[in-house]
């Protein structure tokens, strides 16, 4: 308590400065306490990690930026790749066509003798196809198919330059030798030619894959963008709405006067804690000012009660003055008898207007509040003893009906009564011609474990479209200076303060009646006494 | 019969009652005292009065009803109105139908000794 005392300076402040500040140390004790738990509240709100919504946008877009640079990197490789391809395949051609020529002058040579060196030519330039593209194929084809191709191109080219020689003598073609390398270069040709339309063939298909994936890339990509951005859209707009909803319910709470401040609910903080922030600081701001109204309406209820009591008290003073200059006048010819009685008749009335007077101090009285086991009845009693005197002058029959077996209530003696002192004057105001006021009080018949307090007139009764409104602060159908409209709005919070309800139900016509539903206190006496003790150190 | 003036009290509080019967029968008037307004009117059907003290405000019947019955009964009694703080409007409303004078509580048998003799003499002279 002692080490929040500096930071409270504030809302001293505040209440110092309304001209309905009145018992300055309750107020500041409450005060206290407020803050203390407010100050809480703050600290759990600001002290979980941040993560703002702006950071998680840049995120999520970050995210989206590294997808894109990703894609690229990989298509512009893919390109590059192909291309390499397509030159490869472009090479390849033209070397299958210069095997394909070098064999057809091969089998022209052993067919008819033609001239061999026509075949050397076409196996040279595809010689030189190799070399000046040999950097490309190896990385399309690989080392080894590379080098498979080079030398069978080698072997080839040898045995054509050997059977050249041989076959300058016109008779070698008998020779078996010859024959056997007749042979041979066949079948290096065939394979070679065999080989290089393999690969060629089989790169072709690549491509011809990697076309197929090319042409299949940009429908995939918009796929996954379009899920990627359908899950932040979702994503965020689920964050920020759940967000701005649960503001919007604070908003609705405060609307029914329940200031209490909103708490962290996520892991992290972002630009919505700074409104949570603010949104509690105004709703304690709001509470204060809530305070200053409902004590400002006390201040009203008392002025019409002072009224009323100050009549109230003419009857015992009258007695006393009457019964006092009797005593006076005739002292020596009464009898002892006659004084007793004149002298006690004293004594009761006095205790009367004592009574009058302590009754309205009680419902004057600014006090915290304590919460205690009330006999609800007997507050409705000295209640309706308070008002005795506004019911006679308003011409109405009040009729009281108290079960026997009410449990009692937990809960502030003072503002319970404020509260039917509130009903009990609407119920007055309602019937300017007079009436009944019929009140209830019984164990709730349809909700147990609470206690009801009816309180019904035979009054005008309220229109149904204004049913809605009649709780709302200011609200009033009555003429300026008579009614503030903070009756029934100050009444609601004390009853939802005790954890209760009231309802409304009315005829115009033929009167209104208020219900007024209680949490029965389950706690034994002793363990509250025991309690609010303890609370009392 | 006593040619004493024939008085009648009506408060709800019954301390008035007690109070004013000896004080006014020993200042020579004859006193009957109601703290019921419903026995008081029966009375008040069965006899006439001179004087009618009443206070305005009782639960079930007001001073002004009270007031309409006695004069509606005879004319020549004089009623005089007790009122209190917040009934100020009512005793103007008794005196503009006829009432003889109002008293405001709280007050002394002495002052409503004179109210009642003022109407004693107005009573005299009439005779
Ligand atoms: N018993 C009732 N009968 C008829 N109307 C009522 C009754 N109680 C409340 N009302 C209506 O509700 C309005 C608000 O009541 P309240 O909050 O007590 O403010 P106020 O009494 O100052 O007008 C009243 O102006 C009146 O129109
Ligand atoms: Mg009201």
């Amino acid at each position: 308590m002692k080490t929040n005392r500096q930071n409270d300076g504030n809302d001293d402040a505040i209440l110092k400065d309304s001209p309905y500040f009145l018992s300055e140390n309750t107020d500041v004790k409450t005060a206290l306490l407020k803050d203390d738990s407010e100050t809480k509240i703050l600290r759990a709100l600001l002290e979980r990690p941040g993560f703002s919504i702006r950071a998680r946008l840049a995120l999520g877009f970050l995210l989206f930026f590294a997808l894109s640079v990703g894609i690229t990197i990989t298509a512009y490789i893919a390109l590059n790749h192909m291309e390499r391809k397509l030159i490869f395949l472009e090479v390849a051609d033209l070397f299958t066509n210069e095997i394909q020529q070098a064999r057809r002058y091969e089998k022209n040579f052993f067919l008819y003798g033609s001239d061999i060196s026509n075949v050397l030519e076409h196996i040279d330039i595809a010689d030189q196809l190799l070399d000046s593209a040999r950097s490309e194929l190896v990385s399309v084809v690989g080392e080894k198919n590379m080098r498979t191709m080079e030398s069978h191109l080698s072997k080839y080219k040898k045995l054509v330059i050997k059977i050249n020689t041989l076959s300058i003598d016109q008779e070698s073609s008998e020779l078996p030798e010859y024959k056997e390398i007749a042979e041979e270069l066949r079948s290096h040709g065939t394979e070679m030619l065999s080989f290089a339309i393999d690969m060629s063939r089989k790169e072709r298909d690549k491509v011809n894959d990697m076309i197929r994936v090319a042409k299949m890339a940009p429908v995939v990509f918009s796929i996954i963008i379009f899920l990627l951005m359908l899950y932040e859209t979702n994503f965020l707009a689920r964050h920020i709405i759940r967000r701005l909803n649960r503001l919007m319910e604070a908003t609705q709470r405060v609307a029914n006067g329940d200031f209490t401040p909103i708490m962290p609910h996520r892991r992290f903080r972002d630009e919505f804690t700074n409104l949570a922030v603010a949104m509690n600081s105004m709703m304690s701001q709001l509470m204060h000012r809530h305070e200053i109204l409902v004590r400002s309406h006390k201040l009203r209820a008392v002025g019409t009660l002072t009224a009323g009591v100050a009549h109230e008290l003419n009857n015992p003073i009258n007695n006393i003055m009457l019964t006092s200059e009797m005593l006076k006048e005739d002292y020596s010819e009464l009898s002892d008898e006659e004084r007793l009685d004149m002298v006690s008749d004293l004594v009761s009335q006095a205790e009367r207007a004592r009574k009058i007077v302590s009754n309205l101090l009680d419902f004057a009285r600014e006090s915290e509040i304590e919460p205690e086991l009330l006999d609800v009845g007997q507050i409705i009693r000295e209640t309706l003893a308070l008002v005795g005197n506004q019911l006679k002058l308003h011409n109405v029959k009040p009729q009281l009906d108290i079960a026997h077996n009410l449990s009692p209530v937990h809960g502030d003696k003072q503002h319970l009564s404020q509260v039917f002192f509130n009903l009990i004057m609407n119920a007055i105001d309602a019937m300017p011609e007079g009436g009944k006021l019929i009140i209830n009080v019984s164990n709730s018949s349809f909700e147990a474990s609470f206690l009801e307090v009816r309180i019904s007139d035979t009054g005008k009764g309220i229109p149904e479209h204004l049913i809605g409104s009649i709780f709302d602060p200011f609200f009033t159908t009555k003429p300026t200076g008579k009614g503030t409209g903070l009756g029934l709005s100050v009444s609601m919070g004390i009853i939802r303060k005790h954890g209760g309800a009231i309802r409304v139900e009315s005829k115009v016509g033929e009167g209104t009646s208020f219900s007024i539903l209680l949490p029965i206190s389950t706690v034994p006496a002793e363990i509250m006494h025991e309690k609010s003790q303890k609370n009392g150190e | 019969m006593s040619n004493k003036l024939r008085t009648l009290i009506l408060d709800d509080e019954s301390i008035v009652c007690k109070r004013l019967k000896p004080a006014l029968e020993k200042s020579g008037y004859e006193v009957e005292t109601f703290d019921n307004p419903t026995d008081a009117l029966k009375r008040i059907d069965q006899e006439e009065f001179d004087i009618v003290v009443t206070d305005i405000r009782m639960d079930e019947i007001d001073g002004i009803q009270v007031l309409e019955h006695v004069l509606a009964r005879s004319s020549r009694t004089r009623v005089i109105i007790i009122t209190g703080y917040a009934t100020v409007e009512m005793a103007r409303e008794a005196l503009a139908k006829g009432a003889f004078d109002f008293i405001a509580k709280p007050f002394k048998p002495n002052d409503l000794r004179a109210v009642i003799a003022k109407a004693a003499k107005e009573l005299k002279s009439e005779k």
